[in-house]
């Protein structure tokens, strides 16, 4: 029963069977597309001990389908991510309408992201890039007014990518005879250099782009903000990772392979910290809370392409550790901004505040997803960063490390100002009844910041199946405790004790000020702050959340000044009116097509005589 | 299991010594700024007063459960990172944990603090305790790059993040790093400026512009357990510095001497100095500290 | 000697102790004796030796110092600064108008006697009290703190009702939220 084969069958048998069941019996869709993804999620557990391989021919072309350790591990992550963002779905959705075309969809987009992991030849592993880039596209301009527009932009740009990626596979195929990766990787060395840095770097321009790499970045942020959140979770948990898996297999399989590897290295380095620095300045600037997460988003993104690139067993460690993790934070943080919106109708940080005692477990997941991103101890992104800082250092790339202490020191800005607008500052009014959001969204949410403490206090629990999928791209071993990081110098972090120490000291603290004058300590409201003695009346909102960073965005202003979206655009017009001069060719009237027809022949007659000697 | 006593007494007693130590401090600070400005000053022991007294409080408010954790947040913070110190050098009492961490975890739980500080500020719901912590956190990617330009100058010259080796490495008066990487020092002491908040970095706290900032809502036991967090910060730093740049201390009065000595930098360009704007700090870290950094690395790079 | 009675004595020693030697001020002039407190404060009068602080926000402070005549616009914000600040609180006035109007007694928008709004502690009498008289007014209080008398928190909460009627008689638009400690 469990094997590709099956996986496949469900998942999309499920999409389908999604669409039908919305159009003849209701109640049962719900209960399909849990039953689907859970399946998935059990198949995926199960497979590394009884999945075989499984090929057929299509063509001329071998088609391979199989399990490794380096697909299982984001396969996991895409059953778990894809099965609680559609529990989170159920209540999230409710009240949309073309819900069968929504679930279709979704359950395709995780069909299609299967199909990639676990392919073993470039033709699948295009297609099922197809599959799932036209799913996710569907769901983009699923709903509001300026989908069509961030569509497109997605949709350009995922072609672009596509493109590369094709053209790639073609000069594969034309000078190697052959589309499975297993043979590719052996006989990479036999292309001649320029055709080896030509299709890695296609490869690299058709990955980063899902992958949001700088200055393919463009379409990510609208398209995650206009995306349905629970979508939006996935997108930026699961989608994006598509792109890091196969940036893993390009970076460490073929390019470690060619004479460029140093070259190739330090490029895709500095660019994924430059985009981890931008995107982070970008988002600091974001006054909607979806689109500063998406910015968040191809920052952290930006952090897994500089481990990939740099290509020590640490870095890799620390790119694949800081990938899942990811997957895991930053749904969790979609999830909460979501569960704002479905509450309060709007994710405007300009608007919304004072959330926190309405919805305390939703508080909770943003709160514990904000110190993984932030990269603090106790939590799991704090092994990330390390490990990440640590191979950063070790590798002798010192300038890069600076880079990227800048850009996660900056992400503490944007973040705070995530929790801060959205659920501290005054409570208004306006949100007095607003309520905690239903359970199928909280329980999700907070099994996910559970999680993240988890892997906090024993980062052995993703370091070990990590370091089995590395052994995808060679012999690593990390023989290290279940609580413990250990750096190339031999420097080491405990965190079991550091997770204790921190416990103890916080739960006494905690204790002892709560007890302490524990009768005559009282609750106040927001309103019965100090304002120099005046008394706010019930309508004054007195948050401090527009230009909540003024003062930076003064002192970044002139990298802000010039941003990649505005350059594309330049590029656009210039081109649009370059190309204006067609119009006085086609000019659309019958007539005029009629005399060209009529000079091509002419002018053929003429050269046909002149070059071919023909007499026609 | 065999309990190890003299860790046992170096657990209870650091937290104790940091407190009494940073409290002094802040009162030597507070008669040393009264007699720059030609003032007798309170006694030394007065910080040690105010924060009994806002102990002894009878009454406290809060306006929730953040604000509550708030305080919690920065002790926490203070005293994970000061058992992550070695405070004195090869001494069995007080090496605490600091084998089991190393400078990048430092850096990271240092902040902890001022996250939860911010979150509990963020939560009063008082305008002006948000501005303090926009300002905060701007003014921290100011200095945090100068200083981690240092630490990185250091780390690769000696190959090593943890501590402990870096205090080995400095066994004489000759080695210490202050003379072995001198730009990092200066970089490093920049940055250091920036991390006390004392004039002209002190905009966060800026009492007659914004009441004070971050802790305005903050009254009573609250205030007293941000002041003696803040009391035990200001120690854990100046140990951090030390121990890094000035080769550690192997006794206390070594200690005393060299935190002391660390500690007047800040205060006396404080004493002297009018206040910077937000942008105008984060500029200024950005200038001459980065470039110093920097050029620490690239001497570093070429020495090889 | 150390039963629990003496033991409890001693906390309350130490306790009087810090509170007598930090007093810190919340920086709030009323009228025109605000001027005053600058000279209090800074190099020539020094009154930081004394443990006197100011300091930025009521939830911070325990002295309210009531410098000069108190229009009724004003009275308001007082006493909501006074209810903000945390117990045990005291106040001060200081200068002929806040003991009975000074040169405003007969002002239709000024009030003539404090402490039938707020508990007063101690008075300053002066028009105006000179920085010394500032500092010894602060001693004073220091002193009814060691000896226990200097309840003003507690005198208010037992007559809220009084206060308040006072308070209502003078204040038109009264909107304040309800003290409940």
């Amino acid at each position: 029963m469990v094997s590709l084969t099956t996986l496949y069958e469900i998942t999309f048998g499920g999409a389908i069977l999604a669409f039908i069941a919305q159009h003849t019996i209701k109640q049962l869709r719900t209960f399909i597309v849990i039953v689907t993804s859970a399946l998935g999620v059990y198949i995926v557990w199960r497979l590394p001990s009884q999945a075989t391989d499984i090929s057929f021919r299509l063509g001329d072309f071998q088609i391979l389908w199989g399990v490794n350790e380096y697909s299982q591990l984001f396969a996991l992550l895409i059953a778990v991510l894809g099965f609680f963002t559609l529990i989170y779905s159920i209540d999230f959705m409710k009240e949309r309408e073309r819900l069968g075309y929504f679930y279709m969809n979704f359950l395709i987009v995780i069909g299609g992201m299967y199909g990639i992991v676990y392919s073993q030849d470039l033709i699948s592993l295009f297609f099922f890039w197809e599959i799932m880039t036209w799913s996710s596209f569907m769901l983009v301009i699923y709903c509001c007014d300026d989908a069509q527009s961030i569509g497109l932009k997605y949709f350009v740009f995922s072609a672009i990518g596509a493109y590369a990626m094709l053209t790639a596979i073609v000069l594969i195929w034309a000078n190697l005879e052959t589309t499975s990766l297993s043979v590719l990787f052996e006989n990479f060395t036999n292309l001649s250099s320029g055709l080896q840095i030509t299709v890695i770097v296609l490869f690299i321009v058709g990955f980063g782009v899902k992958s949001a790499m700088m200055p393919f970045h463009v379409w990510a942020p609208d398209a995650y903000a206009i995306s349905p959140t629970p979508f939006t979770a996935l997108f930026s948990g699961a989608l994006s990772k598509m792109g890091i898996w196969g940036l893993g297999i390009v970076l460490l399989k073929l390019a470690a392979q060619s004479g460029f590897y140093v070259w190739v290295q330090d490029i895709v380095a500095w660019i994924g910290a430059i985009t981890a620095l931008l995107a982070t300045f970008y988002a600091i600037v974001q006054t909607d809370a979806k689109k500063l997460l998406a910015y968040s988003s191809i920052g952290q993104l930006g952090y897994i392409i500089v481990g990939l690139a740099i290509g020590t067993p640490l870095s890799i460690m620390s790119a694949l550790f800081l990938a899942m993790l990811h997957g895991i934070f930053k749904a969790m943080l979609f999830m909460s901004a979501g569960a704002v919106f479905y509450r309060t109708g709007s994710t405007d940080m300009n608007e919304v505040t004072g959330l926190i005692r309405k919805m305390p477990w939703t508080f909770l997941t943003a709160l514990f997803g904000i110190i993984t991103v932030a990269g603090v101890p106790p939590l799991g992104g704090f092994a990330a960063k390390w490990m990440l800082y640590e191979a950063t250092i070790q590798s002798g790339h010192y300038f890069l490390v600076i880079v990227l202490f800048a850009a996660s020191t900056a992400a503490f800005l944007y973040l705070y100002r995530f929790i801060f607008s959205l659920f501290l500052g005054q409570e208004e009014k306006e949100y007095a009844d607003i309520k905690e959001a239903p359970l199928t969204m909280t329980v999700p949410m907070v099994i996910m910041a559970l999680f993240t403490l988890v892997v906090g206090v024993f980062p052995g629990i993703f370091i070990n199946p990590i370091g089995n999928a590395m052994g995808y791209f060679g012999n690593y071993t990390f023989n290290w405790d279940v609580s413990s990081l250990l750096n190339e110098w031999g420097n080491h972090v405990d965190m079991m004790t550091v997770v204790m120490t921190i416990g103890a000291i916080f739960i006494i603290a905690a204790i002892f000020i709560t007890i302490k004058n524990y009768r005559t300590t009282r609750y106040v409201t927001t309103k019965d702050i100090h304002t120099s003695g005046e008394i706010p009346t019930e309508n004054e909102n007195l948050t401090y959340a527009v230009d909540f960073y003024k003062p930076f965005e003064r002192a970044i202003a002139p990298v802000l000044k010039r941003s990649i979206d505005k350059t594309y655009n330049l590029i656009a017009e210039n081109l649009e009116s370059a190309f204006d001069f067609l119009r006085y060719v086609y000019t659309g009237n019958g007539q005029t097509y009629a005399l060209y027809v009529v000079l091509f022949l002419a002018v053929l007659m003429v050269f046909a005589e002149l070059i071919f000697g023909i007499q026609l | 299991m065999e309990i190890n006593w003299s860790s046992v007494i170096g657990i209870v007693a650091t937290p104790v010594i940091a407190f009494i130590v940073g409290v002094l401090y802040g009162g030597a600070v507070r008669k040393i700024t009264a007699r720059v400005q030609n003032r007798y000053g309170p006694p030394i022991t007065q910080n040690l007063f105010d924060i009994i007294k806002l102990y002894s409080k009878k009454t406290a408010i809060q306006h929730g459960v953040m604000q509550h954790l708030g305080p919690v947040f920065a002790i926490t913070a203070s005293v994970t990172s000061l058992y992550f110190i070695p405070v004195i050098k090869d001494s069995p009492y007080f090496q605490n944990f600091s084998f089991n961490g190393d400078l990048i975890f430092l850096l990271y739980m240092m902040v902890f603090g001022s996250l939860g500080m911010a979150l509990g500020a963020g939560q009063t719901g008082n305008p002006n305790s948000a501005i303090g912590v926009s300002r905060g956190l701007s003014q921290m990617v100011g200095y945090e790059i100068p200083f981690v330009l240092a630490l990185v100058a250091i780390m690769i010259q000696f190959k090593t993040t943890s501590l402990n080796e870096l205090l080995a490495v400095q066994d004489h008066f000759t080695n210490w790093i202050i003379f072995q990487s001198p730009l990092a020092f200066v970089a490093g002491i920049l940055a250091f400026l920036g991390m006390m908040h004392y004039a002209p970095f002190d905009v966060v706290i800026a009492p007659a512009e914004i009441a004070s900032g971050p802790p305005s809502e903050f009254g009573g036991k609250y205030l007293g357990l941000m002041m003696t967090s803040g009391s035990i910060f200001a120690f854990v730093k100046l140990v951090l510095f030390v121990d890094i740049f000035l080769g550690g201390a192997s006794d206390f009065i070594t200690l005393i001497i060299k935190t002391f000595l660390l500690y007047m930098i800040p205060v006396l360009t404080g004493i002297v100095s009018p206040r910077f704007r937000t942008e105008q700090s984060i500029l200024f870290f950005w200038k001459w500290p980065t470039f110093i950094g920097i050029l620490a690395i690239i001497v570093v790079v070429l020495n090889g | 000697m150390y039963n629990d009675k003496d033991a409890k004595k001693i906390v309350d020693i130490i306790q009087s102790y810090a509170r007598k030697h930090s007093l810190w001020v919340v920086a709030y002039g009323t009228g025109c004796g605000a001027i005053e407190i600058p000279p209090t404060m800074t190099s020539r009068y020094d009154a930081e030796r004394f443990g006197i602080r100011g300091s930025a926000t009521p939830r911070q402070a325990d002295v309210l110092l009531i410098t000069g005549y108190l229009a009724v616009k004003t009275l308001k914000r007082v006493i909501r600064t006074y209810e903000q600040m945390q117990a045990p609180k005291f106040v001060m006035g200081f200068g002929s108008c806040t003991i009975n109007g000074g040169m405003y007694w007969d002002s239709y928008n000024t009030i003539n006697a404090l402490d039938r709004y707020l508990p007063v502690d101690v008075f300053i009498n002066g028009c105006m009290p000179r920085p010394e008289a500032v500092i010894s007014g602060f001693i004073k209080l220091q002193q009814l703190i060691s000896e226990g008398k200097a309840e003003g928190a507690e005198k208010y909460l037992k007559n809220l009702e009084w206060y308040r009627e006072n308070q209502n008689k003078v204040i038109p638009n009264w909107n304040m939220p309800d003290y409940n400690w």
